[in-house]
């Protein structure tokens, strides 16, 4: 479990963070998400214990000597060695096991090859994320932070990584904490979402109950999508095949049949969020 | 012990290690070759009046001569080198953030970087025995043995069998004051982080060190007892008579500033935040 | 000079006559010629003020007609002046002896003569001695030679018949010596005033002889 509460941390005269509170349970995936600058790196550091909160109780509920892994930013590994060194190396400095067997199976976890000897160095984001993902589950944390792990990853790494979150939590019942500002791919992952900005947590709750109050119009896309006259009645914006509406969930529901009826084929449909409302929930 | 193993093994498997160690090897080079050169000539000035009076025989242009000028040459470069090698082993770990990777990990802070302290100490130490051991082999080795003559206010002779002793002795008690580089190296790199800053004070204190050892402070205390005056240790060796006490009360007051240094880095960097 | 010495011995072996200053000179020559050649064991202590060295090991090897070979393993500092036993330099150009009279010596009086070289070509201006007048042998030398300033010799000896010493001091002046800085350790502060005070110096070297073999003319 995750638990933090009232949590302050200012940097000279900037307010990093200002009275934020947040729990993750067993086995949930909560997602921060805040735009670059919101505070998600700092609240991540001071989770980990790199950094100290001015004020504010942090709480990190697990069983070993490692309660939580993670990774802040980007994944940083020694470059001059390779992943089975890099492991064995964290692995031995915390008392873990680092024989081969136990490296290897941490590679394995993570979809690594094993036969892999280059320097870290070599690999591509993401691999090294994956490393570093092998690298936070070492000595078996009941918690795992992962701070933006899907930036610079390619469509098939992210759908890669995003598969590996939800096994990890319904293999390990591990507590996993994912920040991001793509809120799309957190959508997928997360079973709860927390908003971060300017240093505050401005709602909490469901992912699907918080993506559905800000979503205000839908993108749908087809070739003969502009064939469809009834669309007219609506707030619409035309780009190219596709055709931003403004509807809510029921409304989009009836436009689906509709189209539907028309023949018109719909390629997909995409919540367009309303980023204000999602981070200034309180002006609507 | 392991995280002794660890840091051990990072320094050894980084490419720049070993530039450094070629490096200090290729000016131990230049050394031997100068002094070399050198040497003939500066005997000559010395022994030019004494010609008057006296015929010389046997040769002083010799090996013990030769690690003799390589010793004085010492304490320049390799406690510069000492100083990026050591330094590094902190700036890069804050520059590659490695250090954040560490301490997610369940490692206590001032142990980590009590153990980097510990391998600076050691690989100085390492460092120092290897360029001694070759200046000995190839000293020897090329200009072979004989009397070592050195200037201390007059000149004074030391039979091989005595000035071997002395040269070895100069060489261990001078790691001392090599050890203290690398640890205020280390020192700076948890206050500057950065390793150009890091490298830039290092050198400075390096410079100002060396400056500051032959200004008279006006006190006889502060004379004995700066950090900066114990440095020359090693010269004491090569005085007629070895003034065994002044040597340990250096060694024993370079001991503890080393560790006074060492005390500092690890509260700082005890109490602030990684990252 | 050889009927001279004879004549010499002679008048000695009559034992009732008492000698001139030049007949002491020339009897106490006659002994040192005497000696053809000689091997000695050597201890050579530095007394320099600025200088220290440990006591050095060499083998001297001395041919009459020849100067003293001096062979050693080690490095040496080798006087170039006072190494003659025979003092042959002072007897290589015809001479005039000044007699200056009697002087008190440990044990024994000892008559001080002064040698005045009557040739340009001698490299010394003049030397004054001390003659041991009963057991004919020199106790004490001062030699001002022309280039290489003044040295005094004191010649121990080890029984009343020997002719050679077994203890020699040989003391001579020496110039400051001039230090390149950056030969210096690096920190030796250059007492330049003490330098500067101190006047020209004076130097010692003490030898122990041993001697292996002495042949002698029969």
């Amino acid at each position: 479990m995750i638990y933090c509460e009232r949590v302050h941390k200012k940097y000279g005269k900037v307010r990093a963070l200002h009275n934020v509170s947040i729990s993750c349970g067993k086995g949930e995936i909560l997602g921060l998400v805040g735009a670059n600058g919101a505070g998600k790196t700092t609240l991540f550091k001071i989770l980990l214990g790199l950094v100290t909160a001015d004020s504010g109780e942090v709480e990190i509920a697990g069983d070993g000597a490692k309660k939580i892994g993670g990774i802040i930013e980007k994944p940083a590994l020694y470059p001059y060695l390779n992943a089975h060194e890099n492991l064995r190396l964290f692995a031995k400095m915390q008392g873990a096991n680092s024989s081969k067997q136990d490296v290897e199976a941490s590679l394995e976890q993570v979809g690594l090859p094993l036969n892999r000897t280059d320097p870290v160095r070599n690999f591509s984001m993401g691999m090294k994320q994956r490393l570093g993902i092998a690298v936070a589950l070492l000595n078996n944390p009941s918690c795992l932070l992962l701070d933006e792990p899907f930036s610079g990853l390619d469509p098939l790494g992210i759908e890669a990584l995003k598969q590996l979150i939800l096994d990890l939590t319904q293999q390990t019942q591990m507590t996993i904490l994912i920040s991001s500002h793509i809120i799309d791919v957190l959508s997928t992952v997360c079973t709860n979402l927390s908003i971060i900005h300017n240093g505050e947590i401005v709602q909490t709750g469901a992912t699907s109950t918080i993506l559905a109050a800000c979503t205000t119009s839908y993108s749908l896309c087809g070739s003969d999508i502009k064939k469809a006259s009834f669309l007219s009645d609506y707030d619409t914006v035309s780009n190219g095949d596709c055709m931003t509406i403004s509807a809510s969930a029921t409304e989009i529901s009836d436009i689906i049949f509709k189209l539907s009826q028309q023949q018109i084929a719909i390629t997909s449909c995409r919540p367009v969020l309303d980023l204000q409302q999602l981070f200034n929930p309180k002006e609507k | 012990m392991r995280l002794l193993y660890i840091e051990t093994y990072k320094l050894f498997r980084q490419s720049r290690t070993y530039y450094a160690i070629l490096a200090l090897f290729f000016i131990e080079a230049i050394v031997l070759l100068s002094a070399y050169y050198q040497g003939t000539g500066i005997i000559d000035i010395v022994l030019a009046n004494l010609k008057d009076t006296f015929y010389f025989q046997g040769k002083l242009l010799n090996g013990n001569l030769i690690i003799y000028f390589i010793l004085n040459s010492f304490w320049f470069h390799v406690p510069l080198l000492c100083m990026i090698i050591v330094s590094g082993m902190l700036t890069t770990e804050y520059q590659e953030k490695t250090l954040q990777t560490v301490f997610m990990q369940p490692v206590v802070k001032w142990k980590y970087l009590l153990a980097k302290y510990i391998v600076a100490s050691l690989f100085t130490i390492f460092l120092v025995l290897l360029l001694a051991l070759t200046s000995f082999i190839l000293s020897y080795g090329i200009f072979g043995k004989g009397d070592l003559v050195v200037y201390t206010n007059g000149l004074t002779f030391f039979e091989h069998d005595d000035a071997f002793y002395r040269l070895v002795y100069a060489f261990l008690f001078g790691t001392l004051s090599l050890v203290f580089f690398s640890v205020v190296s280390l020192t700076l790199a948890v206050l500057l982080k950065e390793s150009f800053k890091t490298w830039i004070a290092a050198a400075l204190f390096l410079i100002v060190s060396t400056l500051l050892l032959k200004i008279d402070l006006g006190n006889e205390v502060w004379n004995q007892i700066a950090f900066f005056k114990l440095n020359n240790t090693w010269q004491y060796f090569f005085n007629h008579d070895i003034e065994w006490n002044t040597i340990i009360i250096n060694s024993v007051l370079m001991g503890l500033y080393i560790l006074v240094t060492m005390l500092v880095g690890l509260f700082l960097f005890q109490k602030k935040d990684i990252g | 000079m050889k009927l001279h010495g004879i004549l010499l011995l002679f008048l000695y072996a009559a034992n009732g006559f008492s000698q001139t200053a030049e007949e002491q000179v020339l009897f106490v020559k006659s002994r040192l010629d005497s000696i053809e050649t000689f091997q000695a064991d050597i201890k050579l202590h530095v007394d320099i003020s600025f200088i220290k060295m440990p006591d050095k090991e060499a083998l001297a090897v001395f041919k009459k007609g020849e100067d003293v070979v001096i062979k050693s393993e080690d490095f040496v500092l080798i006087p170039k002046r006072g190494l003659d036993l025979s003092f042959s330099e002072l007897f290589e150009y015809p001479f005039m002896v000044v007699d200056r009279g009697e002087v008190e010596g440990q044990s024994t009086s000892l008559l001080a003569i002064s040698i005045l070289p009557s040739d340009n070509k001698a490299d010394f201006s003049v030397a004054n001695l001390h003659i041991d007048t009963q057991k004919q042998r020199i106790t004490w030398a001062e030699i001002n030679t022309k280039k290489d300033g003044a040295y005094t010799l004191r010649l121990t000896y080890p029984d009343s018949q020997a002719i050679l010493p077994t203890k020699l001091d040989v003391s001579f002046e020496m110039d400051r010596i001039r230090i390149p800085l950056n030969f210096a350790g690096s920190d030796v502060s250059i007492d330049r005033k003490k330098i500067r005070a101190a006047d020209q110096k004076t130097g010692k070297i003490r030898l122990a002889l041993k001697y292996r073999n002495i042949e002698k003319t029969q």
